[in-house]
């Protein structure tokens, strides 16, 4: 059962994905009172790429080959992992957030490698860009989670969700701030303005992307839209657990899905309005703006020692 | 609401004098060259009121011009070539000095060049804002400024022969193409490192942020820009050329409409300003209102354009195409009042082509203030979007000493604490009617794109209360002055305050009944020399910022999309068929199956 979970899983985030950011394109089109295109834009970007020719630049070598395939299959792997409709992951071994940690930060390795690899000033430029979001923003995201896992007593999702969910938590508002704190920096890793460091069209020309063309750039646009989704799954699986199905029957089955597509929905519509409303982070400042959501996670430390 | 009478803010400004102690415009400066630099002068004339020439023995070429410049208060738009063999002898060089102190007007510094040597001492090492016109006058004309440290190429592609100097009367028909001596782009990027290792990152010839190719080259350490070098002129037009050979003066000013996308209108008046000065044709009243009234819609539509650039720049689209949205009401604007979505079509030698009617006034009136609102919220907007003043506080300074050096122009010099701007240093057409009091060039002394942006917002205003304060007084009568008396080889200058900055044309009409020699000199020319300076230090991600706040000139058009919005069907008209049916007028292309 478990493992058909899995496969579903992988299977709504592969197809729903393309959808919410098409969903996404459309509201930035409608903030910036433009017509903008329908939703399903993006799957028929992703199938015109399929069909194109692929260019690569002749000093690359097999890592930037490969890249797109990595990161798709991490993003695959992480999709079976966290929880969505159940509040316990369909796969526990993949449920711990250590496991999803290093699995990110694994895409982002090999993200970057490419970038290098391509010899491309810009998207080397972009590559270095996106180590440095992750070398900020990735204490940020073990602190707050360690943070919730000593509330609940694991550092396994499922575990940690249900403890939200029922309320069984030792400290409140430790579990709050790291909430906060954790919300923030997934934000960050979305890679939406204010923090689209890597991809910054203005500055970077898309950065890593513009090494890419036809079936590749195809899969890597999908495989980065997925991630989107999961990043924003796996808060919801921790810290925001609610409607989810504790025990699996048909009912809870259907509302866990609803509860998930309506949460994802809301978290994507909040994150577009914010995306559209800021101008991008200096880039010599970002360090400054990673240090505020560091300081978030560090207080719900605090406030956890103290025990509130 | 029907305003006859003269309003209190169209007093006017006192038309310029001459110096205490003087009977000229201008003659002041001419006697301290004369103190100064004893023997310089050869000969002094004056062209028009403010407008005076100096002509003077081609060694002390550089001093004069440096002690006008650093110690009279000059700045320095531009140097013009001629090839007056034909008329004199030699060449000529002409150094145009906008004279901003005390006795405002113009001074023209003229030498005359060996046409066997072809060579003149270069003024660059000690004015360094010759140094453009210097290496263009080079490229031209074959003409060698000794002394002028760059040696490239500014002008003319690196596929262009040697020895072909395009500008020289005898050297090659407009319509002469030459065939490329080289395949490769052989132009050396200079940068002064001392010593740090960098690497390059190439910005251009085409880039993202810019419609226009321009080849930029930044030295960078990490994210830090240590220096930059850029290659412009792509697609140099050869407009001056074609101005000369081809067309009569009249349609010159057509011509300089074209000269950019969006300030054609400061162009064409500054061209027909050099001929009617030259000629000495007064202009009536009203077509100078009508064309001051045209300039200021141009600013709003530019203006609009930079703003919601920096925005754009910056990661904040949404502001971008917000303004962009504000900004269709000033191109209405300016269709109402031209017939065109740009303003242009509009001059000719001697007054204007169009009426403003009544109709059109209280058009006009309408969308001024619904441009005031819209603009003043979605300002409010922009200035608490988060990350506006970290973006933009302390990014691309420009020195004040700098900018006096190279004689930058427009929102980048007035960014950097200077007041300059033609409609008030030197007022012509209907500015001179404004109070000079309620009306002043905005500056800012905080030297970034902060500084430059809050300019332009303010200029924005300004434009808007101009457009009104213009509107209400203006006079009556006729639009075009005609049957007048056509003197061949004088020559005068024109200067309009373009929305990115002063716009100076040189104009000398031949026996021809065409211009001898053209000199059009854009905004941008005398601001891109200094993007280097601006660069330094800075980081790779503020580069698209800064050279945005610099407000850089495009213009490129060669096919056109047609989208059905209803059927969703697309076609895509080519070039060919665009240009057939602009001279044929008949089957359009959209009409089409």
């Amino acid at each position: 059962m478990s493992v058909f979970l899995a496969i579903l899983q992988v299977v709504i985030v592969t197809l729903v994905a393309p959808l919410i950011s098409g969903a996404t394109r459309l509201i930035r089109a409608k903030m910036h009172s433009r017509k903008g295109s329908d939703v399903f834009q993006d799957y028929r970007d992703i199938a015109k790429l399929m069909t194109r020719q692929e260019v690569r630049s002749n000093t690359s070598s097999f890592v930037a080959r490969v890249m797109p395939v990595l990161y798709f299959a991490v993003m695959v792997v992480l999709a079976c992992g966290i929880p969505m409709i159940t509040i316990a992951s369909p796969v526990p071994l993949l449920g711990d957030i250590i496991t999803v940690i290093y699995l990110l930060a694994l895409s982002r390795f090999f993200f970057s490698l490419a970038a290098v690899d391509t010899s491309s000033a810009y998207a080397g430029r972009g590559g270095l860009r996106e180590l440095i979001v992750g070398v900020l923003v990735e204490p940020t995201m073990l602190l707050a989670l360690f943070a919730a896992a000593l509330v609940a007593g694991s550092t396994n999702m499922g575990a940690m969700g249900l403890a939200v969910a029922t309320g069984a938590v030792s400290a409140p508002v430790a579990t709050f701030l790291a909430a906060v704190a954790f919300a923030l920096a997934c934000y960050v890793e979305l890679g939406k303005v204010p923090f689209d460091m890597a991809e910054a069209e203005q500055e970077l020309q898309e950065g890593p992307l513009a090494e890419y063309s036809g079936p590749s750039l195809a899969l890597l646009k999908l495989s980065m839209s997925m991630k989107q989704v999961i990043v924003v799954s796996w808060f919801l699986a921790i810290f925001f657990p609610f409607g989810a199905a504790a025990t699996l029957n048909f009912g809870t089955f259907l509302l866990g899905i609803v509860a998930w597509c309506l949460k994802v929905a809301v978290a994507f519509a909040v994150c577009a309005v914010v995306e559209n409303s800021v101008m991008r982070t200096r880039y010599k400042l970002l360090g400054t703006q990673t240090w505020a959501i560091f300081g978030v996670s560090v207080l719900s430390f605090a406030f956890l020692i103290v025990g509130v | 609401m029907s305003p006859k009478k003269s309003p209190a803010d169209l007093t006017g400004a006192a038309a310029p004098s001459p110096a205490r102690g003087y009977e000229r415009i201008c003659e002041s400066h001419v006697e301290a060259v004369r103190a100064a630099i004893p023997g310089a002068i050869q000969d002094v004339a004056w062209q028009t009121d403010d407008q005076v020439t100096v002509t003077v023995n081609i060694d002390t070429l550089p001093d004069v011009v440096a002690f006008l410049y650093y110690k009279r208060d000059g700045w320095l738009p531009m140097m013009v070539g001629n090839d007056e063999r034909s008329l004199c002898g030699a060449y000529a060089v002409y150094y145009i000095l906008s004279m901003e102190g005390q006795d405002r007007g113009w001074v023209v510094v003229r030498g005359e060049v060996d046409p066997v040597t072809r060579e003149w001492p270069s003024v660059t090492p000690l004015v360094p804002a010759c140094v453009w016109s210097e290496r263009e006058v080079r490229d031209m004309f074959g003409l060698v400024p000794v002394g002028l440290p760059d040696k490239r190429r500014l002008v003319l592609p690196d596929d262009w022969p040697d020895g072909l100097y395009p500008l020289r009367k005898d050297a090659m028909d407009y319509r002469f193409r030459p065939e490329p001596v080289s395949d490769l782009e052989s132009y050396k990027f200079l940068t002064e490192t001392h010593g740090k290792e960098t690497t390059v990152m190439p910005m251009g010839p085409m880039h993202i942020t810019s419609d226009e190719p321009g080849h930029f080259r930044l030295f960078v350490e990490g994210e830090t820009i240590v220096d930059a070098d850029y290659r412009l002129f792509y697609v140099h037009r050869g407009m001056e050329k074609v101005a000369e050979t081809r067309l009569n003066y009249d349609a010159v000013t057509f011509l300089a409409d074209r000269v950019c996308g969006i300030c054609g209108c400061a162009h064409s008046v500054a061209y027909a300003e050099a001929v009617e000065r030259a000629q000495h044709i007064e202009v009536p009243e009203r077509a100078q209102w009508i064309r001051a009234i045209c300039l200021e819609v141009e600013r709003l539509h530019s203006h609009l354009l930079n703003i919601g650039l920096v925005c754009h720049y910056a990661g904040f689209d949404t502001g971008f195409m917000q303004f962009f949205r504000v900004r269709e009401k000033a191109m209405d604007l300016a269709e109402k009042l031209t017939g065109a979505r740009k303003t242009y079509g509009l001059n000719v030698i001697g007054g204007v082509r169009r009426d403003i009617l009544k109709e059109q006034r209280q058009d006009t009136i309408r969308i001024v203030r619904e441009l005031r609102a819209e603009v003043r919220e979605l300002v409010d907007v922009l200035m608490t979007t988060p990350n506006f003043e970290s973006r933009t506080k302390g990014v691309g300074r420009l020195d004040p000493q700098i900018a006096r050096d190279y004689s930058n122009v427009g929102p980048l010099v007035r960014g950097s604490g200077f007041d300059r701007d033609v409609r008030f240093v030197h007022p012509f057409d209907g500015y001179k009617a404004l109070d000079p009091s309620r009306f002043k060039a905005a500056s800012q002394a905080s030297c970034d794109v902060q500084g430059r942006t809050l300019v332009r917002i303010q200029e924005f205003y300004d434009s808007l209360d101009m457009i009104e304060a213009l509107l209400d007084g203006m006079p009556e009568g006729p639009i075009l002055t005609e049957g007048w008396t056509y003197t061949p080889h004088v020559f005068g200058i024109g200067a309009t305050e373009a929305p990115r900055g002063e716009d100076v044309h040189w104009a000398m009409v031949g026996d021809n009944q065409k211009c001898y020699r053209w000199r059009a000199k854009a905004a941008t020319y005398s601001n891109w020399p200094t993007l280097r300076f601006m660069l330094r230090g800075n980081t790779v991600a503020d580069a698209a910022l800064i050279i945005g706040s610099l407000d850089p000139c495009y213009s490129c058009t060669d096919r056109v999309t047609v989208v059905d919005v209803h059927d969703g069907a697309t076609k895509t008209i080519t070039k060919d068929q665009l240009e057939t049916y602009c001279v044929d007028r008949t089957h359009s292309p959209l009409l089409d199956d």
